[in-house]
């Protein structure tokens, strides 16, 4: 079991260096020099002046020694700088990442409760009235744009009835971390919905799978009582699968969703990679992309856990 | 020949049967089809033009004249709409389906090959489905540009992942099947045995995940219109109609600016999705 989980562990390392260097690269062979913004601009009319600075920063060094350079400056917590405004992009992300991870864990959590209920519900009561509000929720949500879920719901809830604000988060002059929940819940609310709709066809799909399988067949002929079945013998078997869409859903809360902070000008990551890429600030994209594909290979060895815990089979193969 | 052919017909025809049976798929794919014969023939649908700017006729709400209003410019919403449309469906379609030609061809060359050619098509499309999708596009528009085209070559690389595998497992099992050993010792060549005997055994998933793609890059492609990174704002596409709606005072004052093209977007991608749910149940032999 340990030697399966270290394994697993390990393979994330050359992944994980791997996709730093596509980083890495994509950042050096971006149209942009640095120098370029460095410099000031009567610095940079004499081009003796920027080869010298070019040495001082040892960008005329080969490229795999710079390589190693900016890998460790990473892992000194230096994440380079933006192009656009020279802001440090370490600094940056912190900053944002409180209000990206306030909304997506709202998000996870309406979505989870909601897709996975609304799911087994569904596969249980098949074919019935709810079996199709179920199918018709799930099929109209993957359908609907988000932003366009979020349109609606800012014209409904903030100027018709005019319950909560239309977007923006208050950064400043709050007294308790409540006052923050009027501005969270349409986006947490946008997020989680149009994020239901996916689990919910997934989570009834291996409802349904399961429930065909014989050995529910088995515990029904055995005089167990319903509710039992479908607690005890289905759902454990169907979370599977469905824990499998959670745990690659994780990285969300550190990479937001650019759509509805966008829609509720949100000021999270979602909004540093928009107006990323809206100002061709590549550091920062990369960072932030880095960033993203970490937790997601996390994410995918969590996955693995969840899987070689639930299924003794996987844990001894080799 | 003739009789394989004769089998082949009736399977089809099976298949047709099931799926004018399947009421929703059916509605998706007549709603579908109609409203892309909509956006082709849209200069007959409606005698407004989609970019003539009007300005004796700004904002107005709909009316006889204008049945889905007009915007800030005096362009005619619908005629937005119906132009747009083309704009959008064919940078989807055309980007899914390069997407799944690519996947199909690399899934094949990766299956029937094995080994290291295998191994590499492998790790890059496991490195792609390591970023997020969204993601992944986002960064290829920061580095390729806007642009219809370079929106589909964007679809399209990051689209090619999911027939990949796809046809490399159904390769890797049927590879060893004992028609491929007869195919081989009649001499058959091995690209005849890949794309003409091994191949059409994958058509059906792959179909299905083409439809389901598409219905994907509608929504995304109006997605990064609406965030200003999609195809420039001087050409209609449903995405950049719905950008209008960044702004409050629109999302306020105009509702037929933003919620006619939300609603078009929204029951086109109902469609196909019921038609692609449609054609899964009819395709899929263990059903």
């Amino acid at each position: 079991m340990l030697y399966y989980f270290m394994r697993k562990l390990l393979a994330i390392i050359p992944m994980l260096l791997l996709i730093s260097v596509i980083v890495f690269v994509a950042i050096q062979f971006s149209p942009i020099d640095p120098v370029n913004y460095l410099a000031s601009p009567d610095m940079a009319a004499n081009s003796q002046n920027l080869q010298a600075l070019r040495q001082l920063l040892g960008l005329n060094d080969p490229i795999y020694v710079r390589y190693i350079r900016w890998l460790g400056n990473m892992l000194h917590g230096n994440f380079g700088y933006s192009i656009v405004d020279g802001s440090s992009i370490a600094k940056l992300i912190a900053m944002k990442l409180p209000a990206t991870f306030e909304i997506s864990f709202a998000a996870l959590i309406i979505s989870t409760i909601f897709g996975i209920g609304i799911g087994i519900l569904s596969a249980i009561k098949q074919n019935t009235f709810i079996d199709y509000l179920g199918r018709i929720i799930g099929v109209v949500g993957i359908s609907i744009p988000q932003f366009f879920f979020g349109i609606i719901l800012i014209q409904f809830f903030s100027i018709k009835l005019g319950w909560l604000p239309v977007g923006g988060r208050i950064e400043l002059g709050y007294k308790t971390w409540w006052d923050h929940v009027p501005n969270m819940i349409l986006p947490s609310l946008a997020l989680g919905i149009s994020m239901t709709a996916a689990l919910l066809r997934y989570a009834r799909n291996s409802m349904l799978d399961i429930m065909s399988k014989d050995f529910i067949k088995t515990a029904r002929s055995k005089g167990i009582p319903e509710w039992k079945v479908y607690i005890k013998h289905a759902f454990r078997n169907a979370l599977g699968p469905t824990l499998v869409i959670l745990a690659f859903r994780l990285p969300i809360l550190i990479g937001g969703s650019v759509m509805i902070e966008a829609v509720f000008s949100w000021p999270g990551i979602g909004a540093i990679i928009l107006q990323g890429v809206s100002s061709s600030d590549y550091p920062v994209i990369m960072m932030t992309t880095l960033m993203i594909a970490a937790a997601m290979l996390i994410a995918s060895f969590l996955v693995d856990l969840i899987m070689a815990l639930l299924d003794p089979r996987i844990r001894f193969e080799r | 020949m003739a009789e394989q052919k004769k089998v082949k017909s009736s399977l089809a025809l099976r298949s047709w049967k099931k799926l004018v049976r399947n009421k929703l798929a059916m509605i998706g794919v007549v709603v579908a089809i109609a409203m892309i014969l909509a956006s082709i023939f849209a200069n007959i649908v409606t005698p407004y033009s989609p970019t003539k700017i009007d300005f004796a006729n700004m904002t107005k709400a709909p009316s006889l004249q204008h049945l889905m209003g007009t915007d800030k410019m005096g362009r005619d919403v619908l005629a937005q709409v119906l132009y747009g449309g083309r704009v959008s469906i064919y940078v989807s379609v055309v980007g899914a389906v390069l997407g799944s030609v690519v996947g199909m061809i690399l899934g094949g060359l990766a299956g029937w090959f094995g080994g290291k050619v295998d191994s590499i098509l492998v790790r890059t499309s496991e490195i792609f489905l390591t970023f997020p999708n969204m993601m992944l596009v986002l960064i290829l528009v920061a580095f390729v540009g806007q642009g219809v085209n370079n929106l589909i070559f964007i679809f399209f690389i990051t689209g090619w992942m999911t027939p990949f595998r796809m046809v490399r497992n159904e390769f890797l099992s049927l590879r060893e099947e004992t028609y491929v050993e007869v195919c081989k010792a009649f001499g058959i060549s091995d690209v005849s045995i890949m794309f003409r005997h091994i191949l059409p055994n994958t058509i059906s998933p792959i179909v299905v995940a083409t439809t389901i793609n598409i219905a994907n890059y509608i929504l995304q492609e109006a997605g990064l219109s609406f965030l200003g990174l999609g195809v420039p704002v001087t050409i209609p596409t449903w995405g950049n109609i719905m950008n209008a709606a960044t702004s409050i005072d629109v999302i306020r004052n105009y509702w037929w600016l933003w919620l006619f093209p939300g609603l078009v977007i929204s029951v086109f991608v109902l469609a196909v999705n019921f038609a692609g749910d449609g054609l899964r149940d009819v395709l899929d032999p263990k059903q």
